[in-house]
Parts: structure tokens; C-alpha cells; sequence
């Protein structure tokens, strides 16, 4: 089945000179979901979005636990009618459109700075910018990055037909798009630091009773082989301390994500990973500046979280916005 | 059967709807080993309907060697996206997926005819004395992927010299073997400087200048 899937780059071309009520900085399920409360409820809401539509969610290929979809959702396409439902409220979207700077002014005025030097004005900013993968910082990493070494399944997958991959880290994330990888690979091979997989049972069950798939476990993964291309991973298996090279095609790395905060990091408070603190109505420390999604401290990354806390902040921000007008 | 539903459609009519100049897509077939050549065909027919800028004319490959070769096509299935003159947008494969978007951005730059790019990036542009070749490799499950492509069609609206192909990796699987490409999205310049992922234009801006060095 061909699928065609549109991400208009400006519908409606957002000019840096009008002051919006909510500028929402990442168009993940986190902040279209802001959107569709804030733009539906007569706000003039903009979205900026570093990459394309979707966030993290996108890239992932089903997603079987968000609620209303009995059989599971492609990502790509539960964040396509995220989108819609905002657009269909005047939400306004600029994509490739990476923010670099957040300036609180006057009281209810930001300033937001994007990356081609375009300046937004927010009269309230939502941080919703989620994570990326982490790196493991091992030699072969960055040399072997798009010459057989992935952050993305979903993505790159399909260049391993037939081949032999191996997937570092057992967690969900790893489990659940490493497991589709088995429809067309070779052979799958999970490695995992962890003497146990953390992940939820159902996938754990899938990726063991597959003919396909190896998990192994308490695999310190120390070093990334290949000669044009990755031919292998070193692995130290942690309970008997022997050293062992794994051959492989290919590797697809999920050690876990980095939250995407450093931009504003002389401005909110931060845990010590980086996740940024904000109080049970997203608000954080500044006035008019909230923070929701996985990028929000001690949120458990889900995608139905993500979505309640997009709901809690348009509800704070309606409240905000009204006093801030009482105040005149 | 359509490709594209009509919601896609209505879309396509908006972000197509304001296009100051004409657009045509020359697409080249072949008759063998081409399983997507009557969708590209079918797909780029049903964009063109709904748009009164956007015209179709379609060749065989195989056959039609002089207007592939004016066009620098060395491979099929090929789209070349042509506006007011031939900026250099090509897309090599079907557009579908996160691609499709690739296709309508291409048709909008060729309509306009100028860039969004930043200053800086412009006039590093202008200052070319060389031939730049742009391929990017793409999925078409690949949600960084536009971002990459989009960026060398600009820079391909902005300068003569800069020619852009979008390779669709799964149906050009010997290209891609050739380049030993196995992440999406790849940029390379002039066949040889690699560009990982997504970048910014002051990365590709820099391997140009180190392929032309
Ligand atoms: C492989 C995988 C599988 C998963 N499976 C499930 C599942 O089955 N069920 C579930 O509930 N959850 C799942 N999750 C988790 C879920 O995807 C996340 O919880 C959710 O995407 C978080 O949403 P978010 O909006 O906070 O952030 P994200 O989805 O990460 O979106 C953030 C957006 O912000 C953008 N951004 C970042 N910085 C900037 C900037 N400076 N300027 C502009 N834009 C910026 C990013 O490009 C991105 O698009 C999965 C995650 C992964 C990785």
C-alpha cells in the first residue's frame, strides 16, 4: 500500500511581526495537543517545529497503547490527524523552523528566536520539546553513523532486508522498533546492559518466541567495528567479563533519550539530566512559560502523558491569559 | 483507484494555489523493473488536475535518450520538476510517504523561482564557480528525510550551478550500495563529500566547499 503523506511547510505563512497568545516550540503530541485546546478555544496559537510534524512519535512504527485505537496506529499517521485537528482550529504551523532562543520582555510578551533569525512574539511560550536519542559515546559511533549505524529503525530499517542487525538496548523503545525489523531481516539480535529487559511484557514476548530474534543480556557494549561499513559490535558480557565481538550489517542504537532543553537553560529550572521543572499546571518558574511532554521532569515519556499535559497547560494558559487582561 | 485521498487532494489545491509560474513535471519510465512507474505517472497526474499551473508529459526512457540526456536524466524511473527555466530538481522513484511533501516543495520552489535560504547561504551561492552536484538519499518512512531534500532543492532554485536529485533509496538499491548508503537522510556532494542526517545549510555549505577545494 503507498502512503502519501503532506507536511506543508507554512499553510499559512507566520509573520514574525504579530504578537500570537501561545507560541507552542515543538509539534510533537505534546504541543499539538496545546494547540488544538488553545487555537479551538479562539487563541492565536503558532507552532514551531524544528524538523517535521510528529516528534518522536512519529518515528515510531505502531503504537498499540494509546487509547481509541483497538488495533494500534502508525505514529506517522496518529501525529497526521493531531496536525489536522489543530490546523482545523487556525493553529499556524512552521516547520524546519528550530527555535535557538526564548526571551521573556515585558510581563506577558516573549520574544522567540528561530535558528534563520526570524523573531516571534508570544504573549505565553510552551517548551515542548521532547528528547532525542541518546549517544553512547563509544569509538566506531560517530564514524559508522549512516554507514550501518541508526538512531531510527522506523527510518532506516528497510536498508537491512536479509541482513543481520543488532538492536543495543532492550528497553520499550528498542523492543518495540526493533521487533518490526524481524518481518524482512535475517536476524535480530538484542543487547542489553541490564541483567533483565525493563520493557513491558508483551513486547519482551515477542521479540523471545521469535525464530528471528536474540536477546542477550548484561552486554556492555564497548566498541562499534566495520571497515567501509559496520561489520560488527564489542561487547563486554558483564557477568563473566569476557569480551566478545558480535558480526553485524547493522546496529541500531536505544540506550534511552536526552531531553532537548539546553536552549533554555539559563531560564527554567532544570533536574540533572536537563528535564525542565514545572508545577502540576505545567507552569514553570517565569511567568507565561510552561513546559509539557517528555522534555518535562520526571514525566514518564508516553505519549497519552504528553497529551495530558498539552491539556493542562492550555487550560493554565486560557486562565493566564485572562488575568494578565484583568491586570491590563 | 486514486492515490491520493481527498483530503491530501484539498491540501495539495491550497499549498499549490498561489504558484506564480508554471510547473512542468517531465517524468521518464521504463517499461522493465519499474514497479512503481504507472503510480509516479498516475500520482503526478492526479497533482497536476488539481492545479491549472501544473502540466504532465511523460517519456519512456529507453526510447526518449535525447530529452532524458537534455535534461542530465541517467536513470529511470526520474522526475524533472521544471519551472520558468530548469533550476536542476530532480527526483529519482516514487514520492510517496514523508516524500510526497519533497515533490510539492520542489513544485512550489520551481514556481517561484526564489530561495528561502538565509543570506549568508545565498551569498556563498552566488559566489560559485563550479558545478555543485546534490544527492540526497531518502525513505520514504523517513520524517527527517524532507528536511534534507528540501534544502538541496533550494539551494538548487538559488544558484545555476547547484543541481539537486532526490534518490529514493529502496528502488535505487545499487546507487545507494554504490555510495555504501545506509542511514537516511545522505547528502553527497559531487559524489563525494557525505553529509549525515539532517543538516543545517552551513554544513552542506561546508562540504561544497570542500568538495570544490
Ligand atoms: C521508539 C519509540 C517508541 C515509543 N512507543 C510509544 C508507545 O507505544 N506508546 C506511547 O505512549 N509512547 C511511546 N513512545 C513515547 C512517545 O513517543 C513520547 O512520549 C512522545 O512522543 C513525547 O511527546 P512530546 O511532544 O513531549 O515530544 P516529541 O514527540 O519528542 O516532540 C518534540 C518535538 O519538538 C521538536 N523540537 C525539539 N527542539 C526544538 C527546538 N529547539 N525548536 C523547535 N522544535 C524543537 C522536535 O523536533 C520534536 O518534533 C515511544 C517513543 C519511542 C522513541
Amino acid at each position: 500500500m503507498l502512503e502519501f503523506n503532506l507536511q506543508p511547510e507554512t499553510k499559512k505563512k507566520a509573520t514574525s511581526g504579530d504578537l500570537y497568545d501561545v507560541v507552542i516550540v515543538g509539534a510533537g503530541p505534546a504541543g499539538m495537543t496545546t494547540a488544538i485546546y488553545t487555537s479551538r478555544d479562539g487563541l492565536k496559537t503558532l507552532i514551531l517545529e524544528k524538523e517535521s510534524v510528529g516528534g518522536l512519535a512519529a518515528t515510531t512504527h505502531l503504537i498499540e497503547n494509546y487509547p481509541g485505537f483497538p488495533d494500534g496506529i502508525n505514529g506517522m499517521e496518529l501525529m497526521e490527524r493531531f496536525r489536522k485537528q489543530a490546523e482545523r482550529f487556525g493553529t499556524e504551523l512552521v516547520e524546519f523552523g528550530e527555535v535557538v532562543k526564548v526571551d521573556p520582555r515585558d510581563a506577558g510578551r516573549f520574544e522567540v528566536h528561530a535558528q534563520g533569525g526570524q523573531v516571534y512574539q508570544g504573549r505565553t511560550v510552551v517548551l515542548a520539546t521532547g528528547s532525542r536519542p541518546k549517544k553512547l559515546g563509544i569509538p566506531g559511533e560517530k564514524e559508522y553513523y549512516g554507514r550501518g549505524l541508526s538512531y531510527c529503525a522506523t527510518c532506516d530499517g528497510p536498508f537491512f532486508r536479509d541482513k543481520d542487525v543488532i538492536v543495543i538496548g532492550a528497553g520499550n523503545s528498542g523492543l518495540q522498533d526493533g521487533i518490526p525489523m524481524l518481518d524482512y531481516a535475517n536476524h535480530v539480535t538484542f543487547l542489553e546492559f541490564l541483567p533483565t529487559s525493563r520493557a513491558e511484557r508483551i513486547l519482551q514476548d515477542r521479540a523471545r518466541e521469535h525464530p528471528k530474534s536474540t536477546l542477550r543480556f548484561n552486554q556492555q557494549v564497548t566498541e562499534i567495528k566495520g571497515d567501509k561499513t559496520v561489520t560488527g559490535v564489542v561487547a563486554i558480557d558483564r557477568e563473566t567479563g569476557e569480551e566478545q565481538l558480535f558480526p553485524t550489517d547493522g546496529v541500531f542504537i536505544y540506550v534511552g533519550y536526552s531531553p532537548d532543553s539546553e536552549f533554555v537553560a539559563d531560564l527554567v529550572a532544570r533536574d540533572k539530566w536537563g528535564y525542565i521543572h514545572s508545577d502540576e499546571n505545567m507552569r514553570t518558574k517565569v511567568a507565561g512559560l510552561y513546559a509539557i511532554g517528555d522534555v518535562r521532569a520526571d514525566n514518564p515519556a508516553q505519549l497519552s502523558i504528553s497529551v495530558g499535559n498539552g491539556t493542562r497547560a492550555a487550560l493554565d494558559i486560557r486562565e493566564y491569559l485572562l488575568k494578565l487582561e484583568a491586570e491590563g | 483507484m486514486a492515490l491520493l485521498n481527498e483530503e491530501i487532494l484539498q491540501n495539495v489545491t491550497e499549498m499549490l494555489s498561489d504558484m506564480p509560474n508554471a510547473v512542468k513535471l517531465v517524468i521518464f519510465t521504463k517499461s522493465k523493473d519499474c514497479e512503481y512507474c504507472p503510480q509516479i505517472v498516475q500520482l503526478a497526474e492526479e497533482v497536476a488536475a488539481v492545479s491549472d499551473k501544473v502540466t504532465v508529459e511523460t517519456h519512456n526512457f529507453d526510447a526518449a535518450q535525447d530529452e532524458a540526456a537534455a535534461l542530465n536524466i541517467e536513470m529511470a524511473p526520474a522526475i524533472a520538476i521544471l519551472g520558468e527555466k530548469d533550476y536542476g530538481l530532480r527526483f529519482y522513484g516514487i514520492p510517496s510517504g514523508y516524500e510526497f511533501s519533497t515533490l510539492l516543495h520542489g513544485i512550489q520552489k520551481a514556481s517561484v523561482g526564489i530561495s528561502d535560504l538565509d543570506e549568508s547561504t545565498q551569498a556563498f551561492l552566488g559566489s560559485l564557480k563550479k558545478p555543485v552536484h546534490l544527492q540526497v538519499f531518502v525513505t520514504p518512512t523517513c520524517p527527517y528525510c524532507p528536511r534534507a531534500a528540501v534544502l538541496a532543492y533550494e539551494m538548487a532554485t538559488e544558484s545555476d550551478l547547484v543541481h539537486a536529485e532526490v534518490v529514493e533509496s529502496m528502488e535505487f538499491q545499487e546507487l545507494a550500495t554504490e555510495f555504501n548508503v545506509m542511514g537516511v537522510p545522505l547528502s553527497i556532494v559531487n559524489g563525494k563529500e557525505r553529509v549525515e542526517g539532517a543538516a543545517p545549510p552551513e554544513m552542506i555549505v561546508k562540504a561544497i566547499k570542500a568538495a570544490l577545494a
